[in-house]
């Protein structure tokens, strides 16, 4: 077929169909997951996770299994707990790195005239990006609890092995991390600068959170609006004496109270997370300008 | 066929003047429109405008008959579009890139490879293996006219498509839409005359955001002929003798002894005026039209801020 009768053919098939919103979905996820593990932020923060982990199992091997054992009540369950205390802190890294500039890049580079330009509703373009950003940082997530696991096979054996509770906080972590990027995505499309994201991210889930937590526990009040505290459920859920609160004595008729949350309350507030953070992304996105 | 039009439509950001002011423009069919006007006279404006990365202060944009802001998928569906530097992910390989906006267009694996191997032809791409982050400008913007034309969409608007090109790229380029506007409707934006008019068969000049001009292309140059004459004497005149021409309101430049060009304000009395006064002067051998070229048109159009 010659060229032109090739180009009359394809303009003649694209005027009979269009391409549908789940094909578009799926062109930018796999574009968008292309880019993604071909960064340095995700080959850095797979390395860094990793590393942490790994130098984490060889201390432990330097420690011996007997010492490791008794510093974790002899239990697998309490030793995953605490190996898996860091994933709030890598989920938030990788919502920074994957969501803080996700959306801002198409107003700030020259992306958004490569990609805005195309017949593609922005929703559906800011669907598949929030897709890939998942998809990388449940590598991320499933790399960290797989050599948790490991440890625990070592240490413990395969059969203390708690897969129910393992499986359930693997479940939280995947939804802590869908929360984290939806505010990620939104801070995205609310600034301009593709760093501003990155930093506003971490600046709220991390240190915001954090003190806001802190303060209002210095109260005596439950944290409910944290996302960070929604995300202690990861943890407590292997946690073999699980407390959704303790009140710990100060002086004369006076108590901090230490908020952990449940697991149908952290998935309530990772929720309501998702539910609020993702159609005002989606508002932002689609409001915004190519000013630059 | 596709179309495209905007109506009184101007676009403000903040408080300072009007980047665009009421600007009316409809095109539909086939050909090639140059949208010409100086660097900050509000092309890449309006261009934005009409693919909807901006929405307008007033008026409306119609792309295909559909809104580009509220409707963009039906109104970019058969619009191919290069605004300022597109960049695709620098990481994405050159076939990854236009893989993207090929399988956003719906176009399946065969025909992705078709309309590839058609722009490969149009514009010589580089190796489809190599990243997107280490091609070199004029390369990049090959691949970016690359993704405006896949999928052969019907509509393309183009702003400065020939930025970064190098000569021989730009003739390619040229050539390509000489031979698609038979059947496209083009619209290409540019601050380049000689690059407009050997593609375009209409043009629109803009310059503050205000359209100046708007006529095709042959037309433009016609336009301000009548408003210079080039006189040729019989003999050596001095140049004092341009004193009789000043209650004429003309001016006068001596382009030697023997010739003068005389500009004025057009109409055919002043013209018959100023051919009675030469000839006052001294024996008029020629006393015809300068033939202004494009160039000088648009140069006083876009200087005298007013529409011809």
């Amino acid at each position: 077929m010659s060229t032109t009768e090739s180009t009359v053919s394809v303009r003649a098939a694209l005027r009979d169909r269009s391409a549908t919103d789940v094909e578009q979905w799926w062109a930018v996820t796999s574009s968008q997951l292309a880019h993604y593990v071909r960064t340095h932020r995700f080959l850095g923060l797979l390395a860094f996770v990793g590393g942490v982990s790994v130098l984490t199992i060889a201390f432990q091997l330097y420690a011996g299994a007997p010492t490791v054992r008794i510093a974790q009540l002899n239990s697998g369950s309490e030793y995953l707990s605490n190996f898996l205390d860091y994933t709030g802190l890598w989920v938030i890294l990788a919502a920074a790195f994957f969501g803080g500039d996700a959306l801002s890049v198409d107003f700030s580079t020259g992306s958004g005239y490569f990609m805005l330009v195309l017949p593609v509703r922005r929703s559906i373009l800011l669907a598949g990006r929030y897709t890939a950003a998942s998809l990388v940082t449940l590598a991320i997530i499933g790399e960290y609890y797989l050599l948790g696991a490991a440890g625990e096979v070592y240490f413990f054996g395969l059969t203390s092995l708690p897969w129910v509770n393992l499986l359930l906080s693997l479940g939280l972590a995947v939804l802590f991390g869908l929360a984290a990027l939806s505010v990620a995505f939104c801070l995205s499309a609310a600034f301009r600068t593709p760093a501003m994201g990155v930093l506003a991210t971490v600046l709220v889930l991390y240190v915001g959170f954090t003190t806001l937590q802190g303060v209002v526990e210095l109260a005596g009040v439950e944290p409910w609006f944290s996302l960070t505290y929604a995300g202690g459920a990861m943890a407590a859920v292997l946690d073999t004496d699980f407390l959704h609160y303790q009140s710990i004595p100060l002086g004369e008729d006076q108590y901090y109270t230490l908020w952990s949350a449940s697991v149908l309350e952290g998935v309530a507030i990772m929720l309501a997370y998702v539910i609020v953070f993702v159609p005002l992304a989606t508002y932002l996105y689609q409001r915004k300008e190519s000013t630059g | 066929m596709g179309s495209f039009e905007a109506v009184g439509v101007t676009k403000r950001f903040g408080t300072g003047p009007p980047a665009l002011q009421d600007l009316t423009i409809r095109y539909e069919g086939s050909g090639a429109i140059g949208y010409l006007g100086p660097n900050g006279a509000g092309k890449t404006t309006t261009l934005k405008l009409l693919v909807g990365l901006l929405r307008p202060t007033r008026g409306r944009v119609s792309l295909n008959g559909a809104d580009p802001v509220t409707d963009r998928k039906r109104a970019l569906w058969d619009v191919g579009a290069l605004i300022e530097t597109p960049e695709p992910y620098p990481t994405l390989t050159v076939f990854e890139a236009l893989e993207t906006v090929g399988r956003a267009r719906g176009l399946g694996t065969n025909d992705l490879d078709d309309e590839v191997d058609r722009c490969d032809d149009l514009f010589e791409l580089p190796p489809f293996g190599q990243r997107v982050g280490t091609l070199s400008k004029g390369q990049r913007q090959r691949v970016a006219l690359a993704s405006a034309l896949l999928g052969d969409p019907s509509v393309l608007l183009l702003d400065e498509p020939t930025s970064g090109l190098d000569p021989a790229e730009r003739v390619r380029v040229r050539d390509a839409l000489l031979r698609l506007k038979k059947d496209h409707l083009i619209f290409v934006s540019s601050h380049l005359m000689l690059e407009v008019t050997e593609v375009c068969d209409r043009l629109v000049v803009v310059n503050r955001g205000r359209v100046l001009l708007e006529d095709r292309v042959e037309n433009v140059a016609a336009h301000f002929r009548s408003r210079r004459v080039d006189v040729e004497f019989g003999g050596p005149v001095t140049p004092e003798s341009r004193v009789r021409l000043a209650a004429l309101s003309a001016s006068v430049e001596v382009v030697n002894d023997r010739r003068w060009r005389v500009s004025f304000d057009g109409s055919d009395a002043r013209r018959a005026d100023i051919l009675a006064a030469c000839q006052a002067v001294g024996p008029v051998l020629h006393f015809a039209s300068a033939s202004l070229q494009l160039e000088d048109a648009y140069l006083e159009v876009v200087e005298g801020g007013t529409g011809a």
